[in-house]
């Protein structure tokens, strides 16, 4: 219970020091914001249109892969634990969960999917 | 349960993150003199974290056409309390720990795997190109270092049938995990890299996008990300400290001077990969990740598991 | 106020951070910059306290200049140096600092940054107007320009449209207007990249600024425009000893050792958009007091460069140039990466006198280019050493650095024309890498043009 709320406490109390600290710009420099200081920055010209888009994210094959291995991941931790008293028997079914997953990787990669789409 | 004990832990963190983040900038500015070749001067550059960081406090902050305002304020704070978290998770001594949870691997990693958001966050808001593809390469980045980072410290957790870093540095009190699982810290810092963002992996900053999340930043929240970005360097160095040298075991000295040496250790080697190794190209890393790092984690995880049940034995 | 004050006597001591305008004369002294402890150089205009223009700079150059002056966050400063001594105008309503030594650029510019700390000196105001890119407040439904779903102009820009991807997939291209000054991309080099994620799918080469919104009526903010075209160019750079080649005879000494400071000092930039700007500084150093006796350190610079695996990950099989682009380009290091031993001084007597032979290699890529140029700066050093007092003969051609110097021929206009069909299809970082190992130089307005008009798409 202690190391829960201790947890809770740093991270909200350190988002709230990091937003105050970034509220102390206001005391120290000039704010003024003119149409061509907001120009996003590529060179000098100004863009065509603004950068938020269906942006194309060519590694979604890798992410679906990463899924998978996310969900092994899940299932190691609690596996950790008790991996010694379970003894080999225990290694050996992760050890084929493992190799399943990894025949992925390898059919992954050698399909390609890995490389930029 | 306590109010002053929850006030103590957060102090505390507090003060070893602040000690840390100006360590590390410390150490940076020592080593690129270091390997420029310009003289080193160390006692002169104690001062200059502090004189660069005014000179970009004092700068106004800029804003672009149509950024996520909300999201854009939040990215440094989030990563920084990600990174307070993660290095509250690691115990300084037997008994001082700040975040005394039954799983200190698995918050470790939660708190780690929201890092992506973060920086993911930094470079979206401010709706221009360059940050936005920095912000984006990262979550490919991400992807690919996140599950070699938490196979590796589960292996470093089979030893000591724990998910708890006590116990698991209390394990290695006959041989550091460093020497019995060889495979544990080279990719654990090769993970680590990637968290922070930092030399070599330092995808999302890069100079190929002119500083990519960090481009249209000014002022005081450059600074901030910055700290952040440190703070993150300081939690992963503990962190190795503790699961794979050892933490606060060794002869003579006062265990949390031994836990604070070896995250030192770790960190000057972490900053100093910055100045030695090119940063990565993203699709070439993934692909390397994927087909090389995991297969050799995962080997690491088997290697360990039959470690244990010998030892059990 | 007491705080900003201590907080602005901490940052004197900082370097001065400088965004650097790199116009057409400025090539001999923009590189050095770096060496000098007063000053910090940024990838970013919002980072930077000065605005360091240095060399003339074109009418359409002087509009994107003044685009980055405005992105500047304030307290920001003008700096401008200008080698031929003319004055150059001034910004409109504000002060720029003349600067007329390069030797006192640095000191000029950590002297403005103090005095705005100390708030002597008012920060610059901004240049162009204050207006709206495209009227939007309070028009259309929500009263923020748009109109149905992605329509209109929201905020003041549309939104970007779809487009066909080779995989198949219909998503969103972004057009990304790589400007004059944008720090990994040669200074003065204008392209419009359209991107699907971070694979460029076209480059187009624009014939000049295209920027309807907010134009700059008036004055130029900075002076008189520089001389236009390559020509008018050698004819200012008078003293590069390869000009002067062209002409008369020149020492062979004099001509080798600038060549291989040309190809570190390109190396160390390379070596910093690789992110190793400690270790390119160390070979920024190294060029600088580059001398005869230097050959060794060059030697254990290139163990080092074979030995760093990072390196050779980032550049190995990247923008490769094959045997036909090389033979449409008119020579130069690029060239002789890729397979083909064309080299101005292979003619001269003079240096076949001294068993000069080409260095090639064949792969064509960023790493075949990156160790020519190490290859070559130490046969340079070698060249020299071994040369005495022994003059090149002048004929109508000299081979500079980047490729044959010729009255009417920029060795590196063929680059430009040639990025089109090499970035297509590159990851972003890629197109980076392949940019930097071309060693495109300072790209002037009337050369941009030139490119233009010669790509055929």
């Amino acid at each position: 219970m202690q190391g829960v709320a201790v947890t809770l406490a740093i991270f909200f109390v350190t988002i709230a020091a990091f937003l105050v600290l970034r509220s102390a710009e206001r005391r120290l420099s000039p704010r003024t914001s003119t149409a061509p200081a907001r120009v996003p920055f590529t060179g000098g010209r100004s863009p065509d249109t603004h950068a938020w888009n269906r942006y194309h994210v060519r590694y979604y094959p890798m992410s679906l892969l990463f899924l998978a291995f996310d969900m092994e991941m899940v299932f190691m931790y609690p596996w950790a634990v008790v991996f010694v008293d379970e003894g080999l028997i225990a290694l050996i079914e992760m050890f084929m969960f493992i190799v399943i997953l990894l025949f992925g990787i390898l059919y992954t990669w050698r399909e390609r999917a890995l490389e930029w789409a | 349960m306590s109010a002053l004990g929850v006030i103590v832990a957060v102090l505390s963190v507090a003060v070893a993150a602040a000690v840390g983040v100006y360590i590390a900038a410390w150490v940076d500015i020592v080593l690129a003199r270091a390997v420029a070749g310009v003289a080193v001067r160390p006692l002169e550059a104690l001062v200059a974290p502090l004189s660069w960081g005014a000179a970009a406090a004092l700068k106004a902050r800029t804003t672009t056409e149509r950024p996520d305002a909300e999201t854009w304020a939040l990215a440094p704070a989030l990563l920084a309390a990600l990174a307070a978290v993660g290095l509250a998770a690691v115990p300084l001594a037997p008994g001082l720990l700040a975040a005394d949870v039954a799983n200190g691997i698995v918050l470790f990693g939660a708190a780690m795997a929201l890092v992506v958001v973060a920086v993911f966050l930094q470079g979206w808001s401010p709706n221009s190109p360059l940050p936005m593809i920095g912000g984006y390469r990262f979550i490919a980045e991400g992807l690919s270092y996140e599950i070699p980072l938490a196979v590796v410290l589960i292996a470093a957790a089979l030893p000591a049938r724990s998910l708890a870093i006590a116990p698991i540095v209390l394990s290695q009190e006959n041989l550091w995990n460093v020497v019995r699982q060889p495979l544990g810290l080279p990719l654990y810092l090769m993970a680590a890299l990637g968290l922070a963002f930092w030399g070599p992996l330092a995808l999302p900053e890069g100079e190929d996008l002119a500083g990519g999340s960090s481009l249209e930043v000014s002022g005081v929240s450059r600074i901030l990300w910055r700290i952040a970005q440190l703070m993150i360097l300081v939690a992963v160095s503990a962190m190795g400290a503790a699961v794979f040298l050892g933490g606060w075991l060794g002869p003579l000295l006062p265990g949390a001077a031994w836990m604070i040496a070896k995250t030192l250790v770790l960190l000057v080697l972490l900053v100093g990969a910055r100045h030695l190794v090119a940063r990565v190209p993203t699709e070439r890393y993934v692909i390397a990740s994927w087909a090389i790092l995991i297969p050799l984690s995962l080997l690491d995880v088997f290697i360990a598991g039959i470690q244990a049940l010998v030892a059990a034995r | 106020m007491g705080l900003t004050a201590t907080i602005a006597r901490l940052a004197a001591s900082a370097p001065a951070r400088c965004f650097p305008l790199v116009g057409a004369q400025a090539e001999e002294v923009a590189p050095w910059l770096r060496l000098d402890p007063l000053l910090a150089i940024v990838d970013s205009p919002r980072a930077a306290d000065v605005l360091l223009v240095l060399g003339r700079s074109d009418d359409e150059m002087l509009r994107a200049a003044a685009a980055v002056h405005d992105a500047m966050s304030p307290p920001r400063g003008v700096v401008v140096w200008s080698p031929d001594g003319v004055a150059p105008g001034r910004w409109p309503s504000s002060d720029a600092v003349i600067v007329r030594e390069p030797g006192e650029i640095a000191l000029t510019c950590r002297r403005l940054r103090d005095d705005l700390l100390g708030r002597r000196v008012t920060s610059s105001p901004d240049v162009l107007p204050d207006l709206d890119p495209a009227p939007w407040r309070g028009v259309g439904p929500f009263g923020q320009g748009g109109t149905g779903m992605t329509g209109g102009v929201p905020y003041g820009r549309p939104l970007a449209g779809r487009a066909d991807d080779r995989d198949g997939l219909k998503l969103d291209q972004m057009l990304v207007r790589v400007g004059p000054f944008l720090p990994p991309f040669p200074p003065g080099l204008q392209l419009d990249v359209k991107l699907q994620g971070d694979v460029i799918q076209e480059v187009t080469i624009p014939a000049a600024i295209a920027d309807a919104a907010g134009s700059s009526g008036g004055e130029a903010p900075l002076g008189a425009p520089g001389p236009r075209g390559h020509a008018a160019r050698l004819a200012v750079a008078g003293d590069s000893p390869f000009t002067a080649a062209l002409t008369r005879p020149v020492p062979i000494a004099e001509l080798e050792l600038p060549r291989a400071r040309h190809h570190l000092a390109w190396l160390a930039e390379a070596l910093r958009v690789s992110g190793l700007e400690a270790y390119g500084l160390r070979v920024l150093k190294l060029a600088f007091g580059l001398d005869l006796e230097s050959a060794d350190s060059i030697d254990a610079l290139d163990r080092w460069l074979r030995r760093n695996v990072s390196l050779r990950w980032g550049t190995s099989h990247v923008g490769v140039v094959t045997g036909a682009q090389a033979e449409g380009l008119p020579g130069g290091p690029v060239v002789r990466a890729s397979g083909d031993d064309r080299d101005a001084r292979s003619l001269d007597p003079a240096y076949q006198r001294l068993g000069f032979e080409p260095v090639v290699r064949d792969e064509g890529d960023a790493l075949a280019r990156w160790r020519l140029r190490v290859a070559e700066a130490r046969q340079s050093l070698q060249l020299a050493k071994r040369s005495g007092t022994s003059e090149s003969t002048p004929s109508g051609v000299a081979e500079g650095p980047r490729g044959p110097l010729a009255a009417d021929a920029s060795p590196s206009a063929g680059l430009v024309a040639l990025l089109p069909e090499l970035l297509a299809g590159m990851e972003w970082g890629d197109a980076v890498t392949t940019i930097v190992s071309l060693d495109v130089g300072v790209v002037e307005p009337s050369e941009q043009r030139a490119a233009a008009g010669a790509g055929p798409s």
